[in-house]
């Protein structure tokens, strides 16, 4: 199930909801993958108070191909999103101000296609994540630590597994 | 029949005989006064007529002055018992004829006499003296001169005060007769009222009734009237039994000890549950018995608190042990309440004594949960705390393998990072390093140490920190569980302010916890909160009571006092929730020196 995308050159991200996952062959359906820029890179917008956590993964990101950018709070990352259109945000979620599950939330009605992916260090953070769920907002979370080997492929499948 | 039943009928007779008796006597001195007048007048007309009969009789002797012949005509007078003297005497008053019964002397002078008056009567001495001038052809030519006793009168009078006497004395007898025949319609009725009452009142039988009367007069209707009320009294007597036997039966079916004193804390009543749990009886337990039932060592306790109650009148909340029947002791939490008059006069006390052994277990076993869940709590936030930097490590050593020319750079920052995770531990086993015994702590210390741990949520939120309290704030205590205190009230505190909002610790030293005259140490957490409504105040402090429902348990706080109360410490909330100008303040009391036997 890792990608079968390269960090170099690859040609396009798939872009995605969770129900159009197949994952015995982790390919898309073909129609959706239309409208997609084959040409640019895959846009990864960092979502962490951390300011050391949110630049080392950047720069990771940045390192295998990607366009990262980081932000340090949910409002900035809204703000962003409506101009940069990134393909994945990657958040924390026990932040100040907007919780990195409401800021999914309000990313996914601005770009239904763009891939949430959550990670926390906190286990209380499984709670939220259910409660989103039972309210209909499904989301896939990655606990920290991460190593980054992992962290990247799981962008590239366009994946988490699940928590 | 007591004395005064008896004087009724005895005051009714003497009235009938006094009533009688009197006017039987003023008829008789009528009767009396009547005759005694009549017999005077007769006894004046009956001499007169006699001295008339004297004088015509003597007017020749007196003419031819013959004494010898008038003597003869006064012997007549013998046929007159009463006629002490009689005598006939010539116009100038001198002695003509005489007569004399016995030995009676004739009197040394005639009763003043002028003669143009016809007689002159006088009573005097107990005697009867009359003189009549003797005419003749219109002329005055004599004197008779008549002196007698009263003895006719008197014998009279005395026949007739013998008559009255024995007449007043049957008419008495004749009245008492009468009167206790008659006595009988109005005082028997009465008497029997008053026999029925007594009844009553000596029996407290109110079943009893007096004899109706047969007239229907005042005593009739008193008589109903009695017996009325005595109904009426009855009604009331069986629905205050009812009432009453209702009562027992709750009170006997409630699972508390139940029972009752008198405005003086004599203890006269207790409900079954209360002799089935202790194995008393009531003989035992009645008055101030119940201390039997008592823990010794808690008992001085409960018995000055009692008093104070009794006392003041206020009602009486304590949890002391009682000894059941099989010899072990439960916790009761007893409350009892002054019951009071119209007047707002204590009569009664009701108290009722609530088994919470139970309760206070789970209560503890609560605790104890608690305790672990927020041990559980603290533990994740440690990894998360942890979880960070060691993300941000292992992201810098990846990027420092992959980028050999940054490798110092990035090394460290992963020291910095790796000293952060140093730190955390270094704080948190402040929480696990508790010691049994209390020892000397230093309270700015902990209270460091707990900002550090949540210096980066109040980072988050921005919080304007102020902390205002020195170094040396010595008491004995438990560190661990001050720790957790300060924990606690630190993070509401972070969870009540918003964005930007500001928090004040303060530590001082301050005059009695208790009015024991120790010094305590108070500590206050003041947040710019949106403060707690007067209406929550007074639950924040129940168990599972929250108003966050998504991030608290409700136990926090509880928690929390439980802590204070076990260093004999107290809690104090203030709170305003004037918009634009709300606060909470949470201040902490504990006492400097911390004794372990009194908890």
């Amino acid at each position: 199930m890792i990608s079968t995308w390269h960090a170099a050159g690859f040609p396009a991200f798939p872009l995605f909801r969770d129900s159009d996952w197949n994952p015995t062959d982790g390919k898309i359906s073909p129609e959706r993958s239309e409208g997609i820029d084959h040409d640019k890179k895959v846009r990864v917008l960092v979502l962490d108070d951390e300011a050391v956590i949110a630049e080392t993964v950047v720069e990771i990101l940045r390192q295998e191909g990607f366009e990262a950018r980081s932000v340090p709070n949910g409002s900035a990352a809204i703000e962003l999103a409506l101009t940069w259109q990134p393909h994945v945000v990657l958040s924390d979620v026990v932040m100040p101000g907007i919780n990195g599950i409401d800021t999914g939330i309000q990313i996914r009605q601005i770009i239904p296609e763009c891939k949430i992916i959550l990670f926390s260090g906190q286990a209380a953070t499984v709670d939220m994540v259910e409660r989103a769920r039972e309210q209909g907002h499904k989301f896939d979370i990655l606990a920290k630590p991460i190593r980054p080997e992992q962290l990247v492929s799981i962008i590239r499948a366009g994946f988490g597994p699940s928590s | 029949m007591s004395r005064g039943m008896r004087s009724i009928s005895r005051r009714l007779t003497a009235m009938n005989m006094l009533v009688s008796g009197v006017a039987l006597l003023l008829a008789s001195a009528g009767f009396f006064a009547y005759d005694l007048v009549t017999f005077r007048a007769n006894l004046i007309t009956n001499t007169s007529i006699q001295a008339q009969i004297i004088g015509s009789n003597a007017v020749s002797p007196l003419i031819f002055n013959d004494a010898k012949s008038a003597e003869n005509t006064l012997l007549g007078m013998r046929a007159s018992p009463h006629v002490l003297y009689a005598g006939i005497y010539n116009i100038n008053g001198n002695f003509f004829a005489g007569y004399r019964r016995g030995q009676q002397s004739p009197p040394s002078s005639l009763p003043p006499f002028a003669s143009q008056m016809n007689q002159v009567s006088v009573f005097s001495r107990g005697r009867f003296e009359l003189v009549r001038p003797i005419d003749f052809q219109g002329k005055p030519v004599g004197i008779v001169y008549i002196q007698s006793d009263l003895g006719a009168m008197n014998d009279r009078l005395k026949s007739y005060a013998i008559i009255l006497f024995v007449i007043l004395g049957i008419s008495l007898i004749a009245a008492l007769l009468l009167s206790r025949i008659s006595q009988r319609s109005i005082s028997a009725p009465i008497l029997r009222l008053a026999e029925t009452a007594q009844l009553v009142s000596r029996k407290r039988d109110y079943f009893v009734r007096a004899p109706a009367a047969v007239e229907h007069d005042e005593v009739g209707v008193l008589v109903n009237a009695f017996n009325e009320m005595l109904g009426e009294i009855q009604k009331r007597d069986s629905a205050l039994e009812e009432s009453e036997r209702q009562f027992r039966n709750l009170a006997d079916s409630i699972p508390q000890l139940a029972w009752m004193g008198e405005a003086d804390g004599n203890l006269f009543w207790y409900n079954r549950r209360w002799y089935e749990y202790t194995g008393t009886s009531p003989e035992q337990v009645a008055g101030w018995g119940w201390e039997s039932v008592h823990d010794p060592k808690v008992l001085p306790k409960v018995v000055e608190q009692w008093r104070s109650s009794i006392q003041s009148g206020r009602p009486f909340e304590m949890i002391f042990p009682l000894r059941g029947a099989d010899g072990t002791f439960r916790d009761f939490l007893t409350l009892a309440l002054p019951i009071r008059d119209d007047h707002g006069k204590i009569v009664r006390w009701f108290g009722t004594n609530t088994d919470v052994t139970g309760q206070r277990r789970s209560e503890e076993a609560l605790r104890q949960s608690e305790k672990l869940a927020a041990t559980g709590r603290l533990a994740a936030s440690i990894a998360h705390e942890i979880n960070n930097p060691l993300e941000a490590v292992i992201n810098l050593v990846y990027l420092a393998k992959k980028q050999p020319d940054n490798v110092v750079k990035y090394l460290n920052m992963a020291e910095h990072e790796l000293e952060r995770i140093a730190q955390i531990t270094r704080n948190t086993l402040g929480f696990y390093r508790d010691s049994a015994s209390p020892i000397e702590v230093d309270v700015s210390d902990i209270l460091q140490e707990v900002i550090s741990l949540y210096a980066r949520k109040i980072q988050f939120k921005n919080i304007k920190l102020r902390s205002e309290f020195g170094d040396g704030i010595k008491i004995v205590a438990h560190p661990g569980e001050i720790r957790q205190i300060f924990a606690n009230l630190i993070a509401n505190a972070i969870e009540a302010v918003s964005e930007n909002g500001s928090l004040a610790i303060r530590a001082s030293r301050v005059h009695a916890v208790n009015g024991t005259g120790s010094r305590a140490v108070r500590i206050t957490f003041l947040d710019n909160g949106s403060g707690i409504a007067p209406e929550h105040r007074g639950k924040i402090f129940e168990p599972f009571y929250t108003t966050k429902k998504d991030v608290g348990t409700g136990l926090g706080l509880w928690l929390t006092t439980g802590l204070i109360e076990k260093h004999n410490g107290r809690l104090r909330v203030r709170s305003s929730v004037r918009p634009g100008n709300s606060w909470t303040a949470f201040s902490v009391f504990l006492p400097e020196g911390f004794n372990t036997t009194t908890i």
